[in-house]
């Protein structure tokens, strides 16, 4: 499998006047051609900073970032954090690209489809107008956009939500690039348009071989699409493995809450809804050990080491399965077992 | 003069003083004619007279009335049948001939006045000025609805027996040949004879006024006339449009039938619209040399002008020809004690401090009658200066014991001062929130209470209304021509055009009017003043009016010009004086 | 489209027809009697009777209205006999005041305001948007507080002020600028001349004016670039100079056209401040005047035609913004 994107150790930090905001505090991460890996956590986690952080979209002037994000390129690899402008500006659009969570207002309001769509491929291409306008309709098309060209000349308010959402993955695929990152694609779309966007990412990833990195809160859609997951907590990643692995076999506290956490359709469905107690930590002042210490019901079974004062790493507990937990593998095997079946939340 | 304009600032319009004020004019030349010595006035360049408002009221010689824009005309483009005499002080009240050959030929009592045409004067089209062109030039005033604003004296006193006419643009058969007998040529033309319905003695005064002067009725454009009148003066008027108005040399002048006028520059022109600030800085700051601000400085600058020695060459500070007054509309003030009473108890040096104190502001009034009319003034020594009782900043003990002495004899009116106030008519004016309250406070030392009638506009139309008019009225009267006739019975009798005070039913009236009837006829000039000024006494006595200062003005030039000083009768420069140094 | 456009024009007729009935009832209760205003100082009451009757003001108020009216499509008469004149159509009265057809007056007042208006909004437009952008991009920067200060100066001097201050170091004192004489000089006859005779009161004009348009355009380009399709903008690889021309600014400055658009309206009705300290025979410094004279028919003409700019601008800026902005299309 041909590695597409490693993050290494990366760090983002915002500098404020009231402190560092350590949205991103160490993570690492791979992606592979074909593969979808997927970031999940709540509000807050770091995922989208992460995200936005590939591409170089956060302010310069206002981040601090530390650490390696190198994208493999046909022509060899580039290191996001300490790249050039320039170089930067390269990457988009042609070997990374990415579509965002509000398709009414990501597309500009002034220009036609076919105006926006065509400037992203001639920005990479260089082709003339009149073979762009081709290559729009021909994208349109793909993305299953019905009369491609006669909606190519109309306005994004002309679209619904979820047409935008296609223009939006159209345009990102112009240029046949070899990442996408999708930031919670779906999430402001109604739940059958949501099925089939997400199917249509699906069959464009087989066709062009992509790597997708997706983003969401969403465990049900982290379901449909993921290969891998990557579940983050106050910036760092706390458990990693395949979707199997997280939803039948979750390692992580945190994670045991998630899957806890998800209203179910089937069983009786007069349960109360279970949540994480708490709140999620200040990312200006991080506590010293375990970001979830406080919210954790395991933390009082831990033994051999401190949850509030000693940060745990992350440790490959199974095959390319890690977490990051003090607690003893066969407690938290048998905190996790509850979810082998369907449905979770019994 | 005129009533007060109401446009005008307070104490605005400038004339010269001819004895008493003695502040002298520096940079005075002689009238002398011609005489082109290294220090004396030279022919040519251009001078700039600076006009604020957007444009002068008239240009029609029938319709202006403001002893400046009188004395602009007559200096450069109005020839009238007699003029003023332009030289400095009381000379330059005199009348001398213009288009006539003598100042007029009074007959039957003055009833009848004549005047013949000198030879040799045309119009800048090259006509020949003729008896015609003038009886057609008095015959447009009676078309009072087109040909507005200006005196009205040709009305009140050409004797068209009981017809009314017109004017010479409608069809008015009956109206046009009562005029026709009023006004007539000789055979050859070249002599007018006015027949009055009453004796004016000064008729030929009125002769200075554009009213009585040559117009040609096929080149009269009614209400367009004024934008282009002909010109029969040195100067002809090149351009007139919203930003300057321009006179050049008017070939057609004959300097041999023109003993008076020295057009020494090549070109006059005015400019329109200048904000005054800019105006004072332009003056300031010598900018231009060759102009003169038409205008009078703004009161912020005033002082910088006269104290600073840089401009002591190119300023004048003087009483301007009105007398300032409020008048009692005494119909509805009948009581003499409270009429006195409200003039001692007045504060008048508050209110003279505040417009600028006696350097700029004015001095006290003696009378009705001002300082400038030389031959008819004299202090009444019954109010102001000179008066026993007079003090500057009221004399509340007198004015009370006239209050004690109303409250027994006219307790009604009485009741009306202290209960329910007077009410006194004022013209919209921004000093008017800072003026009112020192009145206010000085009159209320003897009880009397005031309120303000603010007129916003056409506040003489008002004021002149007696079913409009309240207690009393600010106003203000400059003489229309060196003589109390154009005064005293335009104020005080019902006759007269500007009877503010009303005062037909006072007791002295009957003698009063019968006085002044006797004076219109008096020939004898002299014997004339004599009664003027007995009769000026009287009204004070009366206290017909509440007389309070007489104004005074300022004018400045920049320092290329000379030849300035004060002309007294129009109470300006002598505009067709000035050269370019 | 054309509907569109007919149907506003409509309505923009039927709001000037209303303005005008408005402006003549306003006149009809002042406390003063026009007839006599024509009057001189001997005024007596039977004169201005007379008068009264010879220039029509005894005729009732919906008759003189209606004169108004019809001269505006036929012209109307004045005076009697040798005396009398016409005004053409499109005549909006005579003044007597100033001895000329309403119409003619401001034939020559409106090329002086046209060209003030147009020249400040020109200047005003690209120092305000200039400013702007180069304030939002080095935001928080030397240049930004620079342009901070700038603002709150052009806000706060008002336009005498400016405009007297101009006057005075540059022309009275120092020549810099020299004082004109010839009044106004349209563009077409000698261009040095025009830009001579206009560029202080353009400055004037466009100081307070441009300070307003650099605050609005900094905060508008700022706020914009925080919005998600130019985020989607950078994503896609786009220079940064396309970003902020073709995605940035057309989004930002898109509601300048409607604010331009009143502002020069606002303008053209005439700047007095600035036409009274320059000089300027504008429509201005015509209608100040009109209203110290109680001149009723050029105070009626110059507010029918503030009134008749005000509208059409409006017709004309929302015609803008659809181009500008595709939402807004009809059909």
């Amino acid at each position: 499998m041909t590695r597409l994107l490693d993050i290494n150790d990366l760090h983002v930090t915002f500098p404020t006047e009231d402190g560092d905001v350590r949205a991103v505090d160490g993570i690492s991460l791979t992606l592979d051609a074909g593969e979808t890996v997927a970031i999940v956590g709540e509000s807050g986690s770091g995922k989208t900073v992460t995200s936005l952080s590939v591409l170089g979209l956060h302010n310069r002037k206002r981040t601090r970032l530390n650490g390696e994000i190198l994208v493999h390129t046909e022509a060899g690899a580039v290191d996001v954090v300490s790249c050039n402008d320039e170089e930067l500006r390269k990457l988009r659009g042609s070997a990374v690209a990415m579509i965002f969570q509000d398709p009414m207002s990501s597309l500009h309001p002034y220009y036609s489809i076919g105006n926006q769509l065509a400037e992203a491929y001639r920005v990479v291409s260089k082709a003339s107008k009149s073979d762009a306008l081709k290559r729009c309709v021909e994208m349109l098309d793909l993305v299953g956009i019905p009369e491609p060209q006669k909606r190519v000349k109309e306005y994004p308010h002309q679209f619904s939500g979820g047409m935008r959402q296609r223009v939006m993955i159209a345009m990102a695929l112009i240029n046949n690039p070899r990442i996408l990152i999708a930031d919670e694609p779906t999430t402001a779309l109604d739940v059958t348009v949501q099925a089939q966007i997400l199917s249509l990412l699906k069959e464009l990833q087989r066709e062009f071989n992509m790597g997708i990195l997706l983003i969401t809160h969403d465990l049900g859609v982290v379901a449909e699409v993921a290969d891998r997951v990557n579940v983050m907590y106050a910036g760092k990643v706390v458990e990693r493995g395949s979707v199997d692995d997280i939803y039948y076999r979750p390692l992580a506290p945190y994670t045991m809450g998630l899957l806890s956490s998800i209203p179910s359709v089937y069983g009786k469905g007069t349960g109360r809804l279970s949540a994480i107690p708490g709140q999620p930590p200040s990312l200006i002042s991080l506590p010293e050990g375990c970001s979830f210490a406080s919210r954790c019901s395991f933390a009082s079974q831990v033994v051999g080491a401190s949850c509030a004062t000693d940060a745990p790493h992350l440790i490959e507990d199974e095959p390319g399965h890690f977490a990051r937990c003090h607690l003893a593998l066969a407690d938290r095997r048998t905190a996790g077992a509850k979810f082998a079946a369907k449905g979770g939340n019994a | 003069m005129s009533k007060l304009p109401q446009s005008k600032r307070f104490g605005r319009a400038a004339i010269a003083t001819s004895v008493a004020a003695g502040l002298v004019v520096s940079g005075l030349m002689s009238s002398s004619i011609g005489t082109a010595n290294a220090a004396g006035p030279k022919t040519g360049g251009t001078l700039i007279l600076l006009e604020h408002t957007p444009k002068l009221d008239h240009l029609d010689p029938s319709r202006i009335y403001t002893g400046r824009d009188l004395a602009f005309e007559n200096s450069f483009f109005i020839r009238t049948l007699v003029a003023y005499n332009p030289v400095p002080g009381a000379a330059g009240a005199g009348l001398v001939a213009d288009l006539a050959t003598n100042t007029g030929v009074p007959s039957n009592e003055a009833k009848t006045w004549k005047f013949t045409l000198r030879p040799g004067t045309t119009f800048e089209d090259g006509t020949k000025i003729t008896c015609e062109h003038v009886k057609y030039g008095v015959s447009r005033v009676f078309a009072s609805d087109i040909i507005t604003d200006g005196p009205g004296y040709l009305q009140q006193w050409l004797d068209l027996g009981k017809v009314e006419y017109k004017g010479p643009y409608a069809k008015d058969t009956a109206g046009q040949a009562a005029f026709d007998k009023a006004v007539t040529c000789s055979a050859d033309n070249r002599t007018i004879t006015f027949n009055l319905n009453k004796s004016v003695a000064d008729f030929n005064y009125l002769a200075t006024y554009g009213v009585i002067s040559p117009i040609q009725a096929k080149l009269d454009k009614g209400d367009a006339y004024d934008l282009r009148p002909q010109a029969t003066g040195p100067y002809k008027i090149a351009e007139n449009t919203s930003n300057q108005l321009k006179l050049v040399r008017n070939p057609k002048w004959s300097k041999a039938s023109d003993s008076i006028r020295t057009p020494y520059p090549d070109q006059i022109v005015m400019k329109f619209g200048l904000d005054e600030q800019v105006m004072d800085q332009v003056f300031l700051n010598d900018t231009m040399y060759n102009a003169v601000n038409f205008d009078g400085p703004l009161p912020a600058n005033k002082d910088e002008f006269f104290q600073n020695d840089k401009y002591k060459d190119r300023r004048i500070n003087t009483n301007d020809p009105y007398s300032r007054y409020l008048a009692f509309n005494v119909k509805k003030m009948p009581c003499l004690e409270i009429r006195q009473a409200m003039y001692y108890a007045r504060n008048a040096k508050a209110i003279l401090d505040y417009a600028g104190g006696t350097f700029f502001g004015g001095t006290y009034s003696t009378g009705s009658i001002s300082p400038l009319l030389g031959l008819d003034y004299e202090p009444t020594k019954v109010v102001g200066p000179g008066s026993p009782d007079f003090v500057p900043t009221g004399n509340v003990a007198k004015a009370q014991a006239l209050m004690d002495k109303a409250k027994t004899v006219c307790p009604a009116e009485y009741k009306h001062a202290t209960v329910d106030g007077i009410v006194i008519d004022v013209s919209q004016s921004v000093t008017l929130q800072d003026t009112i309250p020192i009145n206010t406070a000085a009159w209320a030392r003897v009880g009397i209470k005031v309120s303000y009638n603010i007129i916003k506009s056409g506040y003489y139309s008002t004021v002149l209304n007696p079913a409009k008019q309240s207690d009393m009225s600010n106003s203000g009267w400059g003489a229309d021509w060196a003589n109390a006739s154009t005064v005293i019975p335009e104020l005080f009798t019902l006759e007269g055009g500007f009877n503010l005070c009303q005062n037909g039913d006072d007791p002295a009236y009957k003698d009063f009017k019968a006085a002044v009837d006797v004076a219109m006829k008096t020939t004898d000039r002299a014997k004339q003043a004599a009664m003027w000024k007995a009769l000026d006494k009287t009204a004070m006595e009366r206290m017909w009016i509440l007389p309070t200062n007489y104004g005074k003005s300022q004018y400045i030039w920049g320092k290329g010009v000379g030849g300035a000083f004060f002309w007294q009768p129009q109470g300006t420069l002598a505009w067709g004086k000035l050269y370019i140094k | 489209m054309i509907s569109y456009i007919a149907r506003r024009l409509l309505y923009a007729a039927v709001i000037l027809l209303l303005v005008s009935m408005a402006v003549y009832a306003i006149f009809q209760f002042l406390p003063f009697d026009p007839a006599a205003l024509t009057c001189g100082k001997n005024c007596r009451p039977n004169l201005i009777a007379a008068n009264r009757v010879r220039l029509g003001f005894d005729k009732p108020v919906w008759e003189q209205y209606w004169l108004f009216l019809s001269g505006i499509f036929v012209g109307r008469d004045y005076g009697v006999g040798s005396a009398a004149f016409t005004c053409p159509a499109p005549s909006l009265g005579y003044s007597f005041r100033q001895n000329a057809c309403v119409t003619d007056l401001i034939k020559q007042a409106l090329p002086v305001t046209l060209s003030l208006a147009i020249g400040a909004l020109i200047l005003w437009l690209i120092v305000g948007i200039g400013l702007g952008i180069l304030a939002a991009r080095f935001k928080d920067s030397p240049i930004d507080t620079g342009s901070t200060v700038f603002v709150l100066i052009g806000t706060s001097l008002p336009t005498f002020v400016t405009g007297l201050l101009l006057l005075i170091y540059l022309t009275l004192k120092n020549n810099i600028i020299p004082l004109n004489f010839d009044g106004y000089i349209s563009i077409f006859d000698n261009p040095a001349k025009f830009f001579i005779y206009f560029l202080l009161p353009w400055i004037t004009l466009a100081f307070s004016f441009s300070a307003i348009y650099t605050r609005y355009t900094r905060s508008a380009v700022i706020e914009t670039s925080g919005e998600d399709y130019i985020r989607t903008a950078w994503a896609k690889g786009l220079k940064p100079k396309v970003v902020l021309r073709k995605h940035t600014l057309r989004a930002a400055l898109a509601p300048l056209t409607t604010m331009a658009g009143l502002d020069f309206a606002g303008l053209l009705g005439g700047a007095i401040l600035t036409e009274t300290i320059f000089d300027l025979p504008g429509l201005g410094r015509m209608s100040l005047k009109a209203v110290n004279d109680f001149d009723l028919p050029v105070v009626l003409a110059t507010t029918l035609l503030a009134a008749a700019i005000v509208v059409i601008m409006n017709l004309v800026v929302d015609l803008l913004y659809a181009v500008l902005d595709p939402r807004v299309r009809v059909g």
